[in-house]
């Protein structure tokens, strides 16, 4: 140490004596100290009057606000052991705050443990480490004991000490995890804050412990719904969770909403809110959904008001949902339901044409699925549907072998499409092509056809290939990702290599390549089925159908 | 003077004998009750604490020979290894030059007391082939087997052999496919998997069955990805001393232990186990991530070792993947991607589950599974700089002070 250097230390020190003298003058003598002890360590005035708050807080739920605070002012700029030095200033001569002291020195501990690991700082963290973790297994259990389950703190504590044992892996993890839910169910029944509830819940779900999560997020919701809210602010509050993104605590919410207005109001006022939350959880291009979710509600009306209660939007909306859903069995039941309810609807042919490829490549009912794509040719006025069911069962006789067939409906179509549905058009020339020039059909539509119609619904049933698409409604010639995932079997690090054998309508981007699974599109308008077979040195892995729906 | 004589006499007599009665392999593994291994060395018992060990210096590929690097860098990790209580690393295929490789094992094991295992692809690797069916090159893998065996089998470093890798994925034909006349005849899918496994589990039986009649001293493994195939193994492969199984099934290893018992009951060794420092979906490294894979992992391990009654007793310990990162595994062709680190990753696994949102689900990073990061910036003894990951700070914890996750016991560390 330089000369200047200790002249400079001994000055510190006068000040910082006659500040804590001035202190002592000045203050009540049980309080003086800590009080003090924030002045010399210049953290402002703020810390001033948390730390009073603190020492004139009469009651334990009193002192939270102010720790938390004071927490946040210190672990913010990482003072881990100011904040530990100042825990310690507090002194432990008011039984009330001795468990908010063992807590936050845990919670400090904990903090810069993660610090540490966040910064790469293993010297520390292995040198030191077992001592700060003792100070969380301490602290936390010693708060622990000192309160109960209805107490704010107490909850936690519990809380801290499973992230603690679950990030450690070791032999309290289990324990510290079934105290924490017992804790909180406790806690639950008392008239307390719910704030600990969502917090405990929302840490669970990051954690992974979704089940559980769940499991809270309802007593959370049960608790907001017991606080005698009005239906309407219920509604809003789920409709804010909708919108943050917690599905899982917007559910119980509206589902505790709508067993309010089902004993409360009209039965059209009934299905219209009913209908307004299914509108919300259906599928969308854009914002959270849940398909399923948005499929119970739909059921709730139906049980509400039969068939009935459901106007062709919202009738077509569920049809869709549960095609999205890859519940394609029940999607084209309420197809057909569709078509016989409404006709005239604007989605007959969509309806007609998803029911026929459904029925063929989903299904296996190659006759049931001819049936819908003829409905299709017969129709007088043209669409990109009518004119994609030409081309698929003119692909279905040349499949079958029934050249002259397939050449008619292939005709047929390219005759009445003109210039217009240049995509399909263009796909029954090839077919024409290879008819006209005596080749089979196109490797890639071949194999699919093959393994769709023809292969073992045990060994291909689309579960090993997933297809999916950035959007299932989109405009035309908006650009979309029509992306797949294939599940090769075990090959542990060593990559199997993969064909992907695409065919139906590919869009603009034209044939992919083998090595894709994935490509980028656009359509012009129409319902647009994607096809794809995935191959593998030791043959076919599966195969899956898609479609989209181009505006 | 005569009494001295005597002493001298009785002591040399003593020794003499004692190592007479001593006499008998250096490595064995015995069978305990209950269905129970262990491993032992020199008469001890030997917890095989241990890293795939293959330091590719960043701007090289596979191709580099780093056996003959000057810098000799298995010095410097090998005091490293040392101090971490590492006592075993397994290569993966020896180097042509066969005394490079004693050097490099003599080296380890006479300066940090640390052992080899040694193994062989097989010839997985070769193009054409592997041809597993063909007598041919049966022959000439038996060949390269044995001389490897030949060269190495009196080195005091040497720990055991192990056969092949994950060379039981080409049976199922998805990788490094191969096949016979006989079995392309058959129409049957399963049963043409079924004859391919008999081909290939026969071949690396024999292979055993010749090793053990030149080195009685050392155990030879069956390397072999997952389980898969091992019921075949259990038929035709009585000369198999321990299942070298390559495992990536995350924070677990599941029912592997007792499933192993189940199909081939023979003892255990992880021979290539581990996780990634990459997050693939936040796009950053992740030591933590590693970190808490690698330590759940080694908690199974000993839990599963002979002293420890409650588990199935089998484990005859773990090496890990790897020692170092390896820059150039995304990319062998590409040289100027030798020099980068790629956080692109290349396999999808869903147990690693802290980043499988990435995209494609690809959340495997082949160039961060080291315990050991290479610096691109900075050199040390001539190597680019190691340092350890956290990873390596927390096992060298464990090994020192081994807690067991679930019944809070300790397992006797040797």
């Amino acid at each position: 140490m330089t000369k200047h250097k200790i002249q400079m230390s001994k000055l510190s020190f006068l000040i910082l004596s006659f500040g804590f003298i001035l202190c002592f003058a000045c203050l009540p003598a049980g309080r003086n100290f800590v009080i003090c002890h924030l002045a010399f360590a210049q953290e402002g005035n703020r810390l001033v009057v948390l730390s009073k708050q603190i020492i004139e807080a009469r009651t334990a739920q009193e002192l939270y606000a102010p720790f938390e605070e004071i927490k946040d002012l210190y672990l913010k700029e990482n003072k881990f052991t100011q904040f530990l030095d100042y825990l310690d200033s507090l002194g432990r001569n008011r039984k009330e705050l001795e468990p908010f002291i063992d807590y936050y020195s845990a919670l400090t501990r904990y903090q810069q443990l993660k610090f540490l690991e966040a910064n790469q700082s293993w010297d520390e963290y292995f040198t030191r480490g077992a001592s700060y973790r003792d100070k969380v297994t301490v602290g936390t259990q010693k708060a622990i004991q000192a309160t109960s389950p209805t107490d704010t703190l107490h909850i936690y504590a519990r809380l801290l000490a499973w992230q603690f044992h679950r990030e450690q892996q070791d032999v309290f993890a289990e324990q510290s995890f079934s105290d924490l839910l017992n804790s909180v169910a406790e806690y639950a029944k008392g008239p307390t804050d719910i704030k600990p509830i969502k917090e405990v819940a929302d840490k669970l779900f990051t954690y992974g412990e979704k089940a559980k999560a769940r499991q809270l997020y309802k007593v959370y919701a049960g608790k907001i719904v017991a606080s005698g809210l009005k239906d309407d602010e219920l509604r809003d509050i789920a409709a804010g969770f909708y919108k943050e993104g917690n599905l899982e605590l917007a559910e119980p919410i509206y589902d505790a909403y709508i067993d309010r207005i089902a004993n409360a109001v009209q039965k059209e006022k009934i299905i219209s809110g009913l209908a307004e939350i299914a509108r919300v959880f259906a599928y969308q291009r854009t914002g959270p959904s849940d398909m399923l979710y948005a499929e119970k509600i739909f059921q709730k009306i139906e049980e509400t008001g039969g068939r009935g209660a459901f106007d062709e939007g919202l009738m077509y909306l569920r049809c869709f949902n549960l095609e999205k859903a890859k519940e394609y069995k029940k999607a084209k039941d309420l197809y057909e339901d569709l078509l016989a309810l409404f006709p005239l609807t604007t989605h007959s042919d969509e309806a007609t044409y998803k029911i026929g490829i459904i029925h063929t490549y989903i299904l296996r009912d190659l006759k049931a699925g001819r049936e819908y794509f003829e409905r299709l040719a017969q129709k007088k006025e043209l669409s990109p549907q009518s004119i994609s069911g030409l081309y698929q069962l003119g692909l279905l006789a040349q499949w079958q072998s029934d050249l002259t067939g397939a050449k008619e409906y292939y005709n047929k179509l390219i005759g009445l499409a003109g210039n217009n549905f240049a995509d399909t058009a263009a796909l029954a020339r090839e077919r024409l092509k290879e008819i006209e020039e005596g080749r089979v059909i196109e490797y890639n539509l071949k194999a699919f056809l093959d393994v769709a119609l023809e292969g073992r619904a045990s060994l291909f049933d689309a579960h090993k290939l997933e297809l999916d698409s950035s959007a299932y409604k989109a405009k035309k010639d908006e650009s979309i990702n029509i992306s797949s995932l294939a599940s090769a079997g075990e090959t542990g690090c060593m990559q199997v290599e993969l064909q992907y054998l695409w065919s139906g309508h590919t869009g603009s981007t034209g044939n992919p390549a083998l090595n894709e699974s994935s490509f980028n599109t656009s359509y012009i308008p129409g319902t647009k089925e994607i096809n794809l077979v995935v191959v593998s040195a030791s043959g076919v892995i599966d195969h899956n159908i898609e479609m989209v729906d181009i505006y | 003077m005569k009494k001295f004589c005597l002493a001298i006499i009785f002591l040399l007599t003593f020794i003499f004998i004692g190592a007479g009665c001593a006499s008998g392999p250096r490595v064995y593994i015995k069978k305990l009750s209950l269905g129970r291994y262990r491993l032992i060395v020199n008469g001890r018992p030997y917890i095989i604490k241990g890293a795939c060990y293959n330091p590719i210096p960043i701007g090289k590929n596979y191709e580099y020979d780093w056996w003959s690097d000057p810098a000799k860098p298995w010095l410097v990790d090998g005091k490293l290894m040392q101090e971490m209580g590492l006592n075993t690393v397994r290569f993966y295929q020896a180097h042509n030059d066969s005394q490079e490789v004693r050097n490099v094992i003599r080296d380890l094991y006479e300066r940090y007391r640390i052992r080899t295992a040694l193994g062989s692809w097989l010839g997985f690797w070769e193009y054409p082939g592997p041809f597993y069916g063909d007598k041919d090159f049966q022959e000439k893998i038996k060949k390269e087997v044995l001389d490897m065996v030949g060269a190495y089998k009196d080195e005091p470093g040497l720990l055991f052999w192990i056969l092949g890798n994950e060379n039981n994925y080409s049976i199922a034909g998805q990788v490094r496919p191969w096949s016979t006349d006989e079995i392309d005849k058959e129409p049957d899918p399963l049963k043409r998997r079924a004859m391919r496994a008999k081909v290939y589990y026969s071949f690396v039986n024999e292979l055993a069955r010749q090793i053990h009649r030149i080195d009685p001293n050392h155990p030879v493994g069956l390397g072999n990805g997952e389980l898969i195939g091992l019921d075949t193994a259990n038929q035709v492969c009585p000369d198999i001393d321990f299942v070298a199984c390559i495992i990536y099934r995350g924070k677990t290893f599941g029912n592997l232990f007792n499933s192993l018992k189940a199909t081939f009951d023979r003892p255990l060794v992880l021979s290539e186990f581990g996780a990634d420092a990459y997050d693939a979906y936040l796009n950053k490294e992740d030591q933590n991530a590693q970190a808490f894979f690698l330590q759940s992992q080694w908690r199974q391990i000993y839990e599963n070792l002979a002293q420890n009654k409650e588990g199935a007793g089998n484990a005859l310990g773990g090496i890990i993947f790897e020692w170092t990162d390896e820059w150039w595994k995304h990319n062998e062709y590409d040289a100027g991607g030798w020099q980068v680190q790629d956080t692109q990753a290349g396999w999808s696994n869903g147990s690693y589950y802290f980043d499988i949102k990435a995209p494609d689900n690809k959340n495997m990073n082949e160039e961060w599974f080291g315990i050991v990061a290479l610096s691109p910036d900075e050199k040390e003894f001539g190597l680019d700089k190691r340092s350890p990951r956290k990873s390596y700070y927390l096992l060298r914890e464990f090994w020192k002070n081994p807690v067991l996750g679930r019944k809070n016991k300790k397992v006797k560390s040797k």
